[in-house]
């Protein structure tokens, strides 16, 4: 299962140089294709900063020590979830652990859905 | 075949058999596949990259082997690399923005051309420096598979036992339980493989295939040519087999200061936190599957005490550092995370915070009990 995820995570981040030339996709970003939609990416990372006034958020990601910053804005569209409740940007904070969907565009990424997680508890 | 010959042939197995492992060796029980691509990743871990085939522009070195090479391939350095963080209101950035928490002391012609610097800007944010030697790599593989379960087993945050030690375990970025690097902030050896091709050479793979910002800068037109990811699938996967299966080196035989020794390290509370075995869990690698060894860790972040703090990563305060685990310590001649301390005696005393019990306790034994005990630690 590890396996089969990390693959299609390598998958992924091996095809975004033939679409998109900016944006850094490390590990952990995973692509979705539609056949109409644009792709879209998932990330789980440590939120770094949040700026509620700009509907921006810069997540922390990477492999290992080789660490890289994404850079996303929200929309009025954008949902918000964290333990089973509805969240806000502003409920964010540095340090927070975030899953986030995002779409690739021309102006950068754009979230669809920010999810506030747990860390796990095998 | 005679008699003779069939018992000849026995001892030559047992003898082979019983053969103790060296710095270096593949796990024993490797199948024929696996020590081929053992001794194929070898020779990627040894490649010395140039700029021409990915290396820099930022990097501390131009190969893994040249950091991690004695006494064998997989074994330690003396480059002492640089790393710096900063903390603030309990939260610890990483200084991505800044360009990483791993300060490249080298830059390639072309970038130093380009900028004037001979290594990567220290970041301004930084709240703290710190420096890390190179360790030995050797029984890695088996560290990794170790189980969470076992991991979280062992921890103590709140201190239920009343012994003062705490361990607790660091996280990742995405919240796993991390193990590898001296403040556990990676949860696996194949990310922190992964992840030291781009931190230490400045070459990127399929699994981090941008490269870092120069200080928060964009990397300058023409400065780095190579395409990314500048090694391919194989060739990490090949030196991440190579590191996996890295034998941790068999333990001397212990004579009767050592066993004193022995004895005495977890009388006086050191195999607390240094655990003396583990047991790993399942594994495709049936050499590697359900095995105990000798690891000397807890895998568990521990408070060392002010005199030994430095930065923060992830969960880890600046003083909480991960319990080494003790291999190979008979070729070692620096100690601790840094190289601070030239004899193990020092190393000892160095510790505080949840360490200075046993350290007391070693502080308090007779000269012949102290050097029993360092009898038995040189025999690792």
């Amino acid at each position: 299962m590890h396996r089969t995820t990390r693959t299609a995570a390598v998958a992924a981040v091996l095809l975004i140089p033939l679409t998109f030339s900016s944006p850094a996709h490390p590990r952990g970003a995973r692509r979705i294709d539609t056949a109409q939609a644009a792709p879209s990416y998932t990330y789980v990372g440590t939120v770094h900063a949040v700026n509620a006034r700009a509907g921006s958020l810069d997540l922390i990601t990477g492999v290992g020590m080789a660490l890289r910053l994404v850079h996303m804005t929200t929309q009025p569209t954008t949902l918000f979830a964290g333990a089973g409740a509805s969240l806000r940007l502003r409920a964010l904070q540095p340090g927070d652990i975030v899953r986030t969907e995002c779409r690739s565009t021309p102006t950068g990424m754009v979230a669809s859905r920010i999810e506030k997680v747990e860390a796990q508890k095998p | 075949m005679t008699r003779l010959g069939v018992a000849l042939l026995f001892l030559f197995i047992a003898a082979g058999c019983n053969r103790p492992v060296q710095p270096g060796d593949p796990i024993p029980g490797l199948a024929r596949a696996e020590r081929d691509r053992f001794a194929r990743g070898k020779v990627v871990f040894d490649s010395e990259f140039t700029p021409h085939t990915g290396l820099g522009p930022l990097f501390n070195s131009t190969a893994c082997g040249e950091c991690h090479e004695d006494p064998k391939a997989g074994g330690r350095g003396d480059e002492v690399e640089i790393h710096a963080t900063a903390f603030s209101g309990g939260v610890c950035d990483p200084l991505v923005q800044e360009g990483g928490p791993v300060i490249q002391q080298h830059a390639t012609p072309a970038l130093k051309q380009a900028l004037g610097i001979d290594s990567e800007p220290f970041p301004p944010s930084a709240s703290a420096r710190a420096m890390r030697t190179s360790p030995v790599v050797f029984g890695r593989g088996l560290l990794d598979l170790v189980p969470d379960s076992l991991i979280l087993s062992y921890a103590d945050p709140d201190d239920r036992n009343h012994d003062g030690v705490r361990g607790r375990p660091n996280r990742s970025l995405d919240g796993r339980i991390g193990r590898f690097g001296r403040k556990a902030f990676v949860p696996t050896l194949r990310e922190f493989n992964a992840g030291a091709f781009p931190a230490e050479m400045g070459v990127t793979d399929p699994e981090q295939p941008t490269e870092e910002n120069i200080g928060g800068k964009p990397i300058p037109p023409g400065v780095d040519s190579t395409a990314d990811p500048e090694i391919n699938q194989e060739a990490l996967e090949l030196a991440d087999d190579f590191v996996r299966f890295l034998a941790p080196p068999t333990p001397a035989k212990l004579g009767k200061e050592g066993r004193r020794g022995r004895e005495l390290f977890s009388q006086i509370g050191c195999a607390t936190c240094h655990i003396p075995t583990l047991r790993t869990g399942d594994s495709p690698v049936p050499a590697l599957r359900r095995r105990e060894f000798a690891a000397y860790t807890d895998l568990l972040l521990h408070d060392l005490g002010p005199e030994l703090a430095d930065i923060c990563l992830g969960r880890a305060a600046p003083a909480d550092f991960r319990t080494e685990p003790l291999l190979d310590l008979r070729d070692a001649t620096k100690f601790l995370h840094d190289g601070r301390a030239t004899t193990l005696e020092q190393a000892v005393d160095l510790h505080g915070g949840e360490g200075a019990a046993a350290r007391n306790g070693f502080k308090v034994l007779t000269p012949a009990d102290r050097a029993a005990l360092i009898a038995f630690l040189k025999s690792l």
